[in-house]
């Protein structure tokens, strides 16, 4: 495994015999003292000279930073594993690659061993020019390109792809010939096929080279071939390079929207050279087929397109007869009408038309008397011909053996002038019926119709049926074709249905039904325009710059090449398959080049650089160095702590704020009303020290949803007019305080004799109330224990006075009965708010100190209601419990 | 009343956790100390010595007196209170503990110095401080509020340098605690001069244990940052022998000079128990006739 490690700088190596001086100097080099202090350092002053053996490195730190060097001095001379051997000769290389449709199997490991060989040629800082054989999409022959540094050769390696079509040896040839450095070495990633003729010329322009190396594919690429058409199947054909074992091709039969319809397997026989598979489908389904697809690694050569050539299904109508072509009127002008947009309608005489190949037949009201007209049409059906008939008076009179069901003698008329009855509706088509799907529009009648014999089968013969359950449409297999019949005319005498679009649907989908004919004429002329075409590994793509519109009639005789690539021409009614397999040779294994060496495409290993991984290791190694050395030294403790210094900042704003007992303020953003709202809470916790036992710290301003607001008995949350409704978070997180016993007092600051002065923070409230689970509200009278929580009061001013204030109605015992929200409009803060002189900023309106002093002990209840729940509440009951203790 | 001083309130209750460390600690030598001292605690007989002539008619307990026929002067043993005067070394080589010691050699020395004056206060003597030289003299304290004005007046950490004798009253007992690490001839120097003066005294040398036992290992530089004085130490286990050699030559030197000037030397290790140390200062300062 090491025979393949080279050096790309190997004078690095060299180093390594500086290894033992490191060593040596590593050795005598006391490791660096740690520093410690020491109070008693007189005692120690002078005692060193008791023992003057140096302190050692320890032998396995040493190893390791030994190591640890080696390891770089490796790195740094670039090792390179699986480098493959060296190429031979000197100055420019050139690097020939087969880019043509055999390539793309193994497209990848073609790029790795090209890509070794810049590698190599790098290291040797030889220019390499490229030669691609296959001609380039815009149409340009092979040519070479001028040598260049490997780096930037990388650049057009990149963007070489497999080509849908085949190399062309003979420019090749002429390329290779006229490369100037004919000294230079050669290296050929070839596919392995000589792909036609030229390879001779090919074979002789290397002789010219110095040396030359072919890395080949063991086994070149397969050659799916346009398969042919045949009565029950499609055999699709498979050609490769013969093989002394006997293996198998599998083919993929793909529908339009890329589901496999069906998988055969062609088997190929010992050194053979094609092998066959007959791909067995219903008509429904093998008309369905757009391609064929050899299983495998992809490719232009594994895919055949499929288009209406081989499921073409001519019509034919029986012309001949005036009044079947009267326009309007006759039956004819209708079906040509209904047919002619999407197939082929062909018409002439039952001898002339059944001389060609035809898939429909169509007789419009018809009888075909005995002799050999019927038997024609009847061996016609048998071999898969699809019969459809219309009836009419004639057939009505006169029927004859090709009808799917037995008719009765009359036919039936409803909703003439002498009737009662109503025309005739259809009715839906049932699932099973090929018109499943189809709208049956309202407006269609049947006046007349032909019947059929009631029997036990009918119902499975019938196609389509009016709503009374009288057939419509009726159909029979006969050997390997079938019967259709419409029980009304072509044309509208009996209906209303040909004058309809769905008349149209129903014949395509009858067409449909038949078995396509494999072949056929194009009119000559007509110029199809590429629209799909197949890149190098057989994916739909878009037509390339040069692609060109490609002649009807010659689509079968043209060869896939840049200007006509492989791919789907035509519109979309008529598209037209050209396909790389009609005209491309078949795969001929390409001989042996003389004095070549040969090297096995798979064998390629990709070379791995090993200089990252070492130097990675070095570091990996220093750093636990590092580490043991800071260990050694006492500093690993200091290195931690630093560590963990950095977490617990994080959480301080919470511990504050649970040190203490303390009343938020929800920040609102406005910051004239923030700052209201922190002198007002400053100013009621200071009038709450000095009056109570209670002991609150400053204010705090809480953002909720953000912020824990589980440390606040109280907050307080001014409303902004322009308050926007909360975010759920916020929401979320203050209906969780309220739950658990916390108390929000809403301020609208707008109530009362303060009317006016907040405009819209009645909308505001309602915002910002909309998500919160506010109970059911009660004004605040004063038998509520907030009224006599420390002050007895009758009314709760602030800096307005006047406003209801709302608290919850009902008692909520599982919170202490406490209300979780308040609500009021008389802007408590402002009333309660001391600036930095001590003063009250606000003046109360109407006024007075009266009011100011009520605000207070407004709040002072407010805090001890919050801090103590409903104690008080028994005062309320004073009076009630004084008149039981006197009696 | 500003919500501020709530928060000065609470942090002056919680601030002399010296006074109550050092009041736990003294109050589990008293206990102790006690026990032995005075057998038939709360028998007042004995303080009292009948009236005899020549006794001033001032020292007559008179109620004692009055219980019975004779009269009595109260005469206890602890009469005249003493003066205790305590110093702790206050110099940045006292502000230093290893990792494997449990408090700084100075917090140590606070702790057994202000537990010293808790015992002795309750014992009724008069406790002082000696101030760094320069200073003006504290003046000394008694009784059971002493406590706290002593710990005021503690001078504050930093000073270094030995106290002299200066302003200190005759016959006055002398405690001094340090690390005692100064060359001798310095420490000679201060306790003669506290001999000379008439003082007798007690020595109590706190170490810490890394100072006692050099448990470094491999290559150490040794610093102290006011000296600036280094040692680089190639291998400190080497020379561990040697240090506890001149450690004990120091102790032995300490020794020396306070047996020569009649006083009484003792070590303490800080991750010892405070408690042994209070009792050796604690009995070294009892009278002889109490022992």
């Amino acid at each position: 495994m090491l025979a393949g490690l080279t050096f790309a700088s190997p004078w690095v190596l060299a180093a390594l015999a500086g290894l033992p001086v490191l060593w040596f100097l590593l050795r005598i080099t006391p490791p660096a003292p740690r520093t410690e202090t020491f109070p008693a350092i007189r005692l120690l002053l002078g005692l060193n000279a008791s023992e003057s053996t140096p302190a050692r490195t320890p032998w396995w730190l040493l190893l390791l930073r030994m190591t640890a060097a080696a390891l770089v001095i490796l790195g740094l001379a670039r090792p390179v594993l699986d480098a493959g051997a060296q190429l031979a000769g000197s100055g420019p290389l050139l690097l020939v690659i087969d880019d043509g449709w055999a390539s793309a199997s193994g497209w990848a490991k073609r790029m790795t061993a090209a890509s070794s060989v810049l590698d190599r040629a790098e290291r040797a800082g030889r220019p390499v020019a490229l030669l691609a054989t296959a001609p380039d999409e815009a149409a340009a022959a092979p040519a070479t390109t001028v040598p260049m540094p490997a780096a930037e050769l990388r650049i057009r390696l990149a963007a070489l792809k497999p080509k849908p079509w085949a190399p062309d040896r003979a420019a090749a040839a002429v390329a290779l010939n006229a490369f100037s450095s004919r000294g230079a070495g050669v290296v050929y990633i070839a596919d392995g096929l000589t792909d036609g003729t030229g390879w001779n010329d090919f074979a002789k322009a290397f002789a010219g080279f110095a040396a030359v190396r072919v890395v080949a594919d063991e086994q070149p690429a397969r050659l799916l071939l346009p398969p042919t058409s045949e009565a029950e199947a499609l055999v699709a054909h498979v050609a490769a390079v013969p093989q002394p074992l006997a293996n198998v091709a599998t083919v993929l039969a793909q529908g339009g929207d890329g589901r496999t319809l069906a998988r055969v397997e062609a088997k190929f026989a010992e050194g053979a050279s094609q092998a066959d598979a007959a791909i067995t489908l219903p008509p429904e389904l093998r008309n369905r087929l757009t391609r064929l697809v050899l299983d495998g690694p992809a490719g232009a050569g594994n895919v055949v397109l499929l288009d209406e050539r081989w499921r073409r299904r001519p019509v034919g109508l029986i012309g001949g007869d005036p009044a079947a072509d009267t326009p309007l009127s006759g039956s004819l002008f209708y079906l040509r009408r209904a047919l002619e947009p999407f197939v082929e309608v062909r018409e002439g005489s039952i001898e002339g038309l059944l001389g060609r190949e035809l898939s429909v037949l169509v007789l419009a009201d018809r009888s075909i008397a005995e002799g050999p007209e019927r038997d024609a049409i009847a061996r016609w059906v048998d071999k898969g011909g699809l019969l459809l008939r219309f009836a009419g008076t004639q057939t009505a009179e006169h029927p004859d053996g090709l009808l799917p069901v037995k008719l009765l003698a009359t036919d039936r008329q409803l909703g003439g002038a002498m009737s009662w009855n109503q025309p005739g509706q259809l009715a839906a088509f049932a699932a099973t019926s090929p018109f499943a799907g189809l709208s049956v529009p309202p407006e269609v009648h049947v006046q007349r119709q032909v019947l059929a014999e009631p029997g036990p089968a009918l119902a499975a013969a019938t196609w389509a049926g009016l709503v009374d359950g009288t057939p419509l449409v009726t159909q029979a297999v006969r050997g390997a074709g079938r019967i259709v019949l419409f029980h009304i005319t072509a044309n509208a005498d009996w209906s209303d249905l040909p004058l309809s679009g769905l008349f149209v649907d129903m014949l395509r989908r009858t067409v449909d039904l038949s078995v396509g004919v494999a072949g056929g004429e194009e009119e000559a002329g007509r110029r199809l325009a590429p629209v799909e075409m197949l890149d190098g590994f057989g994916q739909p793509s878009r037509p390339p710059s040069a692609a060109q519109a490609v002649e009807a009639g010659q689509i079968g005789t043209l060869a896939a090449g840049p200007r006509h690539p492989a791919g789907f021409y035509g519109p979309e009614a008529g598209r037209r398959a050209l396909n790389l397999a009609t005209k491309l040779p078949l795969p001929e294994a390409a001989p042996a080049i003389p004095g070549a060496e040969i090297e096995p495409l798979a064998g390629a290993a990709p070379e791995r650089v090993l200089a990252p991984w070492l130097l990675a290791l070095a570091l990996a190694l220093l750093a636990g160095d590092l580490i043991i050395s800071l260990g050694l030294r006492g500093l690993w403790r200091g290195a931690i702590a630093l560590l963990l210094l950095c977490g617990p900042v994080q959480a301080q704003t919470a511990q504050q704020a649970a040190l203490a007992t303390r009343l938020g303020y929800v920040l609102t953003g406005d910051a004239q009303i923030d700052a209201i709202s922190k002198a007002g809470l400053g100013g009621l916790s200071d009038f709450v020290n000095l009056r109570t036992a209670a002991a609150l710290a400053e204010p705090a301003a809480v953002r909720p949803g953000q912020d824990d607001l589980s440390f606040f008995p109280l907050l307080y949350w001014p409303v902004a007019p322009d308050a926007g409704a909360p975010d759920s978070a916020m929401t979320v997180a203050l209906n969780d305080y309220m739950v658990h016993g916390g108390i929000i007092l809403i301020d609208t600051r707008n109530g009362g004799s303060g009317e006016g002065y907040a405009q819209g923070a009645e909308a505001a409230l309602e915002r910002i109330a909309h998500g919160l689970s506010v109970p059911a509200l009660a004004p605040l009278t004063a038998g509520h224990v907030l009224a006599r929580a420390f002050y007895l009061l009758q009314e709760f001013p602030g800096r307005f006075a006047g406003d209801t204030v709302w608290v919850q109605r009902d008692q909520d015992r599982s919170n202490d009965s406490v209300s979780p929200v308040i609500i009021g409009g008389h802007d408590w803060a402002a009333a309660w708010a001391i600036d930095a002189q001590g003063r009250n900023p606000y003046a109360t309106v109407p006024g007075g100190a009266r009011q100011r002093t009520l605000a207070y002990r407004f709040g002072v209840n407010l805090v001890m209601y919050a801090l103590t729940g409903n104690y008080k509440g028994d005062q309320v009951h004073v009076p009630a419990i004084l008149e039981r203790l006197g009696q | 009343m500003k919500v501020t001083s709530h928060r000065a309130e609470a942090l002056g209750a919680a601030l002399p956790p010296l006074l109550v460390a050092a009041d736990r600690v003294a109050a589990t030598v008293w206990q102790g100390v006690h026990g032995r001292r005075r057998v038939g605690q709360g028998d007042s007989f004995w303080q009292f010595r009948p009236f005899v002539a020549g006794d001033e008619a001032t020292r007559i307990d008179w109620r004692q007196s009055a219980r019975s026929d004779r009269h009595f002067v109260r005469e206890t043993e602890w009469e005249a209170a003493q003066t205790v005067a305590l110093w702790r070394d206050a110099g940045p080589a006292m502000a230093w503990r290893s990792r494997e010691a449990p408090m700084e050699k100075l917090e140590r020395a606070e702790l057994l110095l202000m537990a010293l004056a808790a015992l002795l206060l309750r014992g009724g003597e008069r406790v002082r401080l000696i101030a760094p030289p320069g200073t003006l003299a504290a003046r000394p304290v008694a009784g059971r509020g002493g406590l706290e004005r002593l710990l005021e007046s503690l001078p504050e950490t930093g000073a270094s340098g030995l106290p002299d004798y200066a302003g200190l009253p005759r016959h006055a007992r002398v405690v001094l605690i340090s690390d005692m690490l100064a060359p001798l001839e310095q420490i000679q120097a201060m306790v003669r001069g506290f001999s000379g003066a008439g003082l007798r005294g007690h020595v109590l040398q706190v170490l810490d244990p890394a100072e006692a036992a050099l448990p470094y290992e491999g290559r150490v530089r040794f610093v102290f940052d006011r000296t600036g004085a280094q040692a680089l130490i190639p291998r400190v286990e080497g020379i561990r022998g040697a240090y506890a050699a001149r450690l004990r030559e120091q102790q032995e030197g300490l020794r020396d000079i306070c047996t020569a000037a009649g006083w009484g030397f003792g070590v303490h290790h800080t991750d010892h128990a405070p408690e042994a140390a209070l009792l050796g200062l604690f009995m070294a300062l009892a009278p002889e006739g109490a022992r």
